[in-house]
């Protein structure tokens, strides 16, 4: 009698083992249950039972009774492969980074169909005396545990198409990501992405102003990209974090500690911004842009326990998760987040009561020389630039494993999404600081001469396969800093320094766009006003434009030229705003992309 | 031994499963807009007035009768922190409102002159709460309450039965003095008020003209009171009650025909809902309870009941964090039942602010007061109906 329990329960692990197969593609609400079963199903059974009978029966006929039974041998060579095998999966998985999961997955998938083999062998007499029964204890045994997958509104995850209504649990937090995904985590934990709403204090202000002046039903439209959550929940507004009576400091803590904290204290809390989940859930995008991509993050595969907030359940689910990683890796990464179309759908905004575009960042990049499909080897994406890891100002692409013990990659795209906005990632950490100015630096070129008393210097966009600058480029400052000295070391001409204030001295060179409403006043901060476009000195890609300085008459050669193409993120006049509410925070530095200095005879 | 342990898994697996569908479910009654109408003003809720007469019968009194003089001299008490020991706080610095509630362009204003308002000020002035938004509240010398108490709103508090988070307090003229004098609040005796009052010209004019004795602090609470009377507000519920029937959303009146049926008016009702009686919290307690239904079942995840758990949690006597060990009247667990007009702009929640999401507060009555778990639909749908029991204040013209 015992021998058939042994049966049953190898019987049970290789069932339950066997539907995980790829083959059978079975439904991933049973999956994810069936997958749990076997796992801690098979661990208890051979411990409990199995073991303590291979101990016994060995000894018996091998020791005591001297039995001489090739099958046995084979069977117990062939179960020692499985343990081995399986034990490897559990404890370590099969991440991709080793040979050795693979290798298991492999053993531990092929060599169960020999064990039951070797057990018809090894019990040839017995099989066929109690075959039956065994047979129709099987189909008893597991005939319940389809009758409660059955039902799949109860295990199933998934929501009706459009699902009307989402809970913060649906928006899994960033910070549970962190655990596997380490490096990644860390690099998107102080990048802009990761603070474009609530802890973004010139977002927070912008977005208070847009409700006050359009409506608050308005700021939907800022929301959709910003803080895509939160429009989910229906929420109206972004909110804040509060910690006691104090915000905690959204603006120089590295590494989103106040994320982890808060999902440690309050895991269904909504986390609000671009999290992990609103890009990587992301399975359609067009490039329209005003956030038209579709999300889908209730009809997702998530693995048992996947999304809870219990230690010991979250050990569980990174245990089934790492045995067999594949619709992990399916449900989070689509080849789609390779295309800039995918980011087109953010970066590109238009307004949405006169259809007015104000940024245009992805057209740019079309009609740009970047985009050349038909040679691959010019062709660059935005995350071939935008999400390459740059190191001493050149695009070093990062080598080794994005997850723990994940498979090593020659190109990991780095998630510091570097770009214009060095400023308020380098609050928080130099190296997304850096990250941002070494490829703010590649983006352009400047060339000098001088022509019968008149300075002309070039600036050619180079490097960015977008204009210069893009963006919101209201609030973006490019400028050329020029002084000239003569001979004596007497300045004799200068453009655009900044006054006391910080602002930019009256008729320098600046690079940008100057949106006006519909009287052809600027827009200031109010830019879902524009109707008419007042100023547009911005750069495309790949051109080269010149400006003509005229120097004062008889001066005294050689003359000193040093020219500096500056940039600062913020105008000073729109830091000064938004200080009103945040007074913690400090003035942009201006960062200086290129530097040319020239001797003049 | 190992037969009998799996089956009898699979029975309790199945027990589970089905026990949804054997659990009898109570009847709800489906109300159209009229029936729910008649339901609501039945059971003492009723819509705020926007006629003056109508505003004097609810709240003007002989002691005190409310005039347009009195009104305007209560609110220039009520922006002036001359009523504070360092003279930095005044009843508005922690019961935030602007001057002007119909400025639309407070914030501009604010954020292009810096200087003029605190930070958190310079972007929740606009909410017209009547609150700090803060967890506690923050008296004079930058002290906070030493029972880390919250400070709920003075918007229609004029109507409550009861006031303070222990309801020891049951006249809106009975709760200044005590804000005045309180050391973590204002911290400023009668007589110190009266002399600095007395001090100013202008108000010892006001007074004159107003009070037959001048400055009294008697007359100083009389003329705050009579300004906290007027800061009452109307909302998209009121409109509803006096037979609008859209100006609440579909979503907003199935919230509201859960709130009367689900019991959550027991509690919060009346003109204020809310503030009408003082009760426990929490009446149930989950502090031992295993509870393993839903352990495969999408429906509960997200709870934390019904999600699989053995409490091993220590013993908590609220749901949230207890800072400040506040207990209520005699250390009972007694409260005031808050008011919930604008409750949507009084984050955070609880005696001690310690809940930041309306909707985890929704979740927390439910669960706690009334033994429910919530759907998440039921949620969405009572807190639509609290977004409609926002107001703006009312303007009566009698008194501008």
């Amino acid at each position: 009698m015992k021998i058939l329990y042994i049966n049953l329960d190898i019987l049970f692990m290789f069932v339950s083992g066997i539907l995980l197969m790829d083959y059978f593609s079975i439904a991933w609400s049973y999956f994810r249950v069936i997958e749990f079963l076997h796992i801690f199903g098979s661990i208890t059974v051979t411990i409990l039972f199995v073991l303590p009978f291979l101990y016994k029966h060995i000894k018996e006929s091998k020791i005591i009774m001297k039995h001489k039974s090739m099958s046995g041998l084979m069977l117990g060579f062939v179960l020692f492969l499985l343990l081995l095998s399986g034990t490897y999966l559990f404890i370590i998985g099969n991440r991709g980074g080793d040979i050795y999961g693979a290798l298991s997955y492999y053993i531990h998938l092929y060599i169960s169909f020999v064990l039951i083999l070797a057990l018809v062998v090894h019990q040839k007499k017995f099989f066929f005396s109690r075959g039956f029964a065994t047979f129709t204890s099987v189909i008893v045994l597991f005939l319940p545990s389809y009758s409660y997958s059955k039902s799949t509104k109860l295990t199933n995850i998934v929501f009706t198409d459009g699902a009307k209504y989402h809970h913060s649990i649906d928006w899994t937090n960033s910070a549970t990501c962190k655990e596997c995904h380490p490096k990644i985590f860390k690099q998107w934990a102080d990048s802009n992405h990761r603070h474009l709403a609530d802890s973004n204090p010139y977002y927070m202000v912008l977005e208070n102003l847009a409700g006050m002046d359009k409506g608050e039903k308005f700021r939907e439209w800022c929301m959709g990209c910003h803080n895509p959550s939160a429009v989910s929940m229906h929420q109206e507004r972004t909110t804040h974090f509060m910690k006691d009576n104090v915000m905690p400091e959204p603006l120089f803590v590295k590494g989103s500690k106040n994320l982890i904290n808060e999902y440690k204290a309050h895991p269904n809390r909504l986390e609000q911004g671009v999290s992990c989940i609103a890009c990587h859930r992301i399975t359609d995008a067009k490039p329209a842009g005003n956030s038209s991509y579709a999300l889908n993050l209730t009809k997702r595969k998530k693995y048992l326990y996947e999304d809870s907030t219990a230690e010991m359940k979250v050990w569980i689910s990174h245990k089934l998760i790492n045995a067999k990683p594949k619709m992990h890796k399916s449900e989070y990464m689509k080849p789609l987040y390779k295309k800039s179309e995918y980011c087109a759908s953010c970066h590109n905004e238009f307004l949405p009561h006169s259809g007015r575009q104000v940024v245009a960042t992805y057209e740019q990049w079309k009609k740009s020389p970047f985009n050349n499909p038909k040679k691959p080897k010019e062709h660059k994406d935005c995350i071939d630039c935008h999400m390459t890891h740059l190191e001493k100002g050149k695009f070093s692409p990062l080598q080794g494993s994005s997850t723990l013990g994940g498979k090593y990659k020659k190109d990991i795209k780095v998630h510091y999404f570097a770009g214009g906005n060095y400023f308020l990632a380098g609050l928080k950490n130099k190296e997304n600081e850096s990250q941002s100015i070494q490829l703010l630096k590649t983006s352009a070129k400047l060339d000098s001469k001088i022509d019968k008393g008149v300075l002309l210097v070039g600036v050619k966009n180079v490097g960015a396969g977008h204009k210069l600058p893009t963006g919101a480029a209201d609030f973006r400052e490019l400028w050329l800093d020029i002084t000239v000295t003569d001979s004596n070391g007497k300045t004799v001409f200068s453009s655009g320094k900044l006054d006391k204030k910080g602002d930019i001295e009256k008729n320098s060179i600046i690079y940008n766009k100057i949106f006006g409403d519909k009287n052809g006043k600027p827009v200031g901060l109010f830019f879902w006003r524009y109707e008419k476009l007042l100023k547009d000195t911005r750069i495309p890609a790949g051109k080269r434009v010149v400006e003509r300085f005229t120097l004062p008459e008889n001066l005294e050669y050689p003359l000193h030229v040093d020219i500096k193409l500056n940039f600062r993120i913020y105008p000073q006049w729109v830091t000064n705003i938004v200080k009103a509410a945040y007074p913690q925070l400090t003035d942009p530095p201006v960062i200086t992309i290129k530097e040319l200095e020239k001797q003049f005879d | 031994m190992l037969r009998l342990s799996l089956l009898a898994i699979i029975i309790v697996v199945v027990w589970i499963e089905i026990l949804p569908y054997l659990i009898p479910k109570k009847t709800k009654q489906i109300y159209n807009d009229t029936m729910l109408r008649e339901t609501a003003l039945s059971r003492g809720m009723a819509p705020i007035p926007q006629e003056y007469d109508k505003f004097l019968k609810l709240l003007d009194s002989k002691n005190n009768p409310i005039t347009k003089e009195k009104v305007a001299l209560g609110k220039e008490l009520y922006f002036d922190t001359v009523l504070s020991k360092d003279k930095t706080r005044s009843c508005s610095s922690c019961h935030m409102l602007g001057k002007n509630p119909h400025n639309k362009m407070q914030f501009l204003e604010d954020i292009s002159h810096p200087g003029t308002k605190t930070d958190c000020m310079v972007c929740h002035i606009k909410d017209e709460s009547g609150s700090d938004r803060l967890s506690t509240a923050i008296g004079v010398d930058e002290q906070t309450n030493p029972n880390h108490l919250n400070t709920p709103t003075i918007l229609n508090s004029a109507l409550a039965k009861y006031r303070m988070w222990d309801g020891t307090v049951t006249t809106s003229l009975g709760v200044i003095a005590p804000m005045i004098h309180g050391k973590y609040t204002m911290n400023l005796s009668s007589e110190k008020a009266e002399k600095r009052l007395k001090n100013s010209r202008v108000y010892t004019r006001e007074f004159k003209k107003i009070f037959k004795d001048g400055v009294t602090f008697e007359n100083i609470a009389k003329a705050l009171d009579v300004y906290q009377k007027t800061l009452l507000t109307r909302s998209a519920y009121d409109r509803f009650l006096e037979g609008d029937n859209s100006a609440m959303s579909e979503e907003a009146k199935k919230g509201f025909s859960d709130f009367i049926q689900l019991g959550c008016k027991g509690c919060h009702t009346g003109i204020t809902v809310g503030g009408q009686t003082i009760q426990k919290f929490p009446t149930r307690n989950y502090n031992h309870i295993i509870d393993v239904t839903g352990i495969f079942s999408r429906k509960y995840i997200g709870r934390e009941t019904a999600a699989f758990d053995f409490n091993f949690k220590q013993y908590q006597r609220f749901p949230f964090e207890n800072k400040g060990g506040f207990l209520g009247k005699n250390n009972q667990q007694l409260f005031r039942v808050p008011i919930l007009r604008n409750v949507t702009k009084t984050s955070p929640y609880f005696h001690n602010g310690a809940v930041f999401d309306l909707r985890e507060a929704v979740h927390i009555m439910g669960k706690y007061q009334l033994s429910m778990e919530l759907t998440e639909k039921q949620i969405d749908e009572i807190v639509a109906f609290l977004h409609s029991l926002d107001g703006e204040i009312v303007e009566y013209k009698e008194l501008k």
